[in-house]
Formats: C-alpha cells, structure tokens, sequence
C-alpha cells in the first residue's frame, strides 16, 4: 500500500513537471521544473532500491546539471524570448511520432505485465564498488576519459569564442 | 508495483522528452528535453536490475555511465551553445543556419 502511494506520487510529480519542462513559455521556469523532475526520478531509484544511484542523481543532476542549465539560461535570454512561441509548426507531426513511438513502447512494457519483486532490496553501493574495479575496469577508465576530454572541450569552446570575436 | 508500471513510467518520460526535443524552438529546452529522455532510460535499467535480476548491480552500473556520459554531453553543449550564441545573436534553432550553402 505504502509502496504504491510512494510510485503513483513520484510518477505522477515526474510526468507533470516533465510536461511543464516542455511546455511552458518561459525557459527560466522550465529549467526549474526540469529539476524537480529529475528528484522525481530520483525518488522512482529510491523505491527500487537503487541506493548509489539514488545520490547519483542528486549529486549530479538535480545539483549539477539542472543548475548549470539554469545558468545558461540566464546567460542567452532575452526580456522578449517571453512574448514568443516557444513551439514550432511541426508539433502535429511531433505528436504523431510520439503517439506512434509510444504504441509500440507500451506494447513492449505489457509483455513484462506481472512480474513483482520476490525480495526486499538490499544496499548494492559495494557490488557497484566491486563491478566497476573488476568486471568493468576499462569502461571506468574510458569514462574518466571522456570526463577529461568534456572538461578540456568545454574551457576550448569558451575560450577560443571570446578571442576571435571583437 | 510490478515491472510493466515503472516501463510504462518510463516510456511516458521518454515521450515527453521525445516531444519536447522535436517541437521546442529555443536550444536549452531541446537539451533539457534530451535530459529527460536520458532520464527515462536510466529509469529503465534500474527497474530491469531490481525486478529480473535480483541482487544484481549490472544495470545499476550502466545507469551511472549513462549519468556520466549526459553530464559531459550537456557541459560541451551548453559549452557550443554558447560559443554559437556569441556568433548568432540567437537561441532559436530555425535562424542557426552557418552551414547553409
């Protein structure tokens, strides 16, 4: 019983501010809904049990990404961005797509209709521990990787942007 | 709360982004929507491990690659946007047209 309150509260709180991130007019305001989304899908890992990912998602999305979003928002909009459609011509076309995508999605999710969890879940921070330094050692590396090479293409974008226009 | 809720959950997310990333006009509301579709996969993965493979952290694992994978995507595209913006004046995806012959 509880665990439903909890799932049809965190689905619905992360579909409807979903909802709002695409839609509304005002950027500032969809970044902010975009955060609250993303602690919505933070609360849906916390009822499966997915603890690590759990603080993952805080630590790196609701404080990070969402705020560095905010930021840019703040930096490229304009006072009259707010008068403007924020939606273009083709959003009929876009619904089909999605109404097309979403048949075939919910076809795949009622194969898995009925299946529950057998077992209360259990902490899993140090199988993660283990898994990322044993079986996937080398993905673990590549992605420091490719977290430096964000870092280094991220300061190159900004930087070379600034000096060669006047 | 069985499997096929959490899919369906999760497919509703993907839509909406899905959505969100084919009708915005401003560039930050694309890369959000790319966020939540992002989201929904993850969502995924970690319903898959906890209701087929009890016990097990492999899909855990690969949410948080994911998680590490979009954190460096949205840094160089906020980073591109940016640098696109000192040169166009604009955030709106219809006017970005330098490649134009």
């Amino acid at each position: 019983m509880l665990e439903a309150i909890v799932f049809w509260s965190l689905a619905g709180l992360v579909l409807l501010s979903a909802l709002a991130v695409v839609t509304l007019r005002n950027t500032v305001h969809s970044s902010l809904f975009l955060g609250l989304s993303l602690a919505g899908v933070a609360g849906l890992f916390a009822s499966l049990g997915a603890d690590f990912l759990f603080a993952a998602q805080i630590m790196v999305y609701v404080s990070g990404i969402a705020v560095l979003i905010l930021f840019a928002v703040m930096l490229l909009g304009r006072a009259s961005d707010l008068h403007l459609r924020q939606v273009n011509d083709l959003w009929p076309t876009a619904l089909l797509v999605c109404v097309v995508a979403g048949a075939g999605l919910f076809k795949v999710a009622a194969f898995f209709e009925g299946i529950v969890a057998l077992e209360p879940p259990a902490p899993g921070t140090r199988a993660i521990g283990r898994l990322m330094l044993g079986d996937c050692l080398l993905p673990f590396e590549l992605v420091s990787l490719a977290l430096l090479a964000a870092l280094i293409g991220a300061v190159f974008f900004c930087r070379s942007g600034g000096e060669e226009n006047p | 709360m069985t499997l096929a809720h959490y899919l369906a959950v999760a497919a509703l997310l993907f839509l909406v982004g899905l959505f969100g990333a084919l009708t915005r006009r401003n560039i930050i509301g694309i890369l959000m929507s790319i966020e939540l579709m992002f989201n929904a996969a993850n969502l995924n993965l970690a319903a898959f491990d906890r209701f087929l493979h009890p016990g097990g952290v492999a899909g855990q694992t690969l949410a948080l690659f994911t998680i590490t994978v979009a954190a460096a995507e949205v840094v160089v595209g906020l980073a591109l946007l940016l640098a696109i913006y000192r040169g166009a004046g604009t955030v709106y995806v219809e006017d970005y047209n330098l490649l134009k012959g």
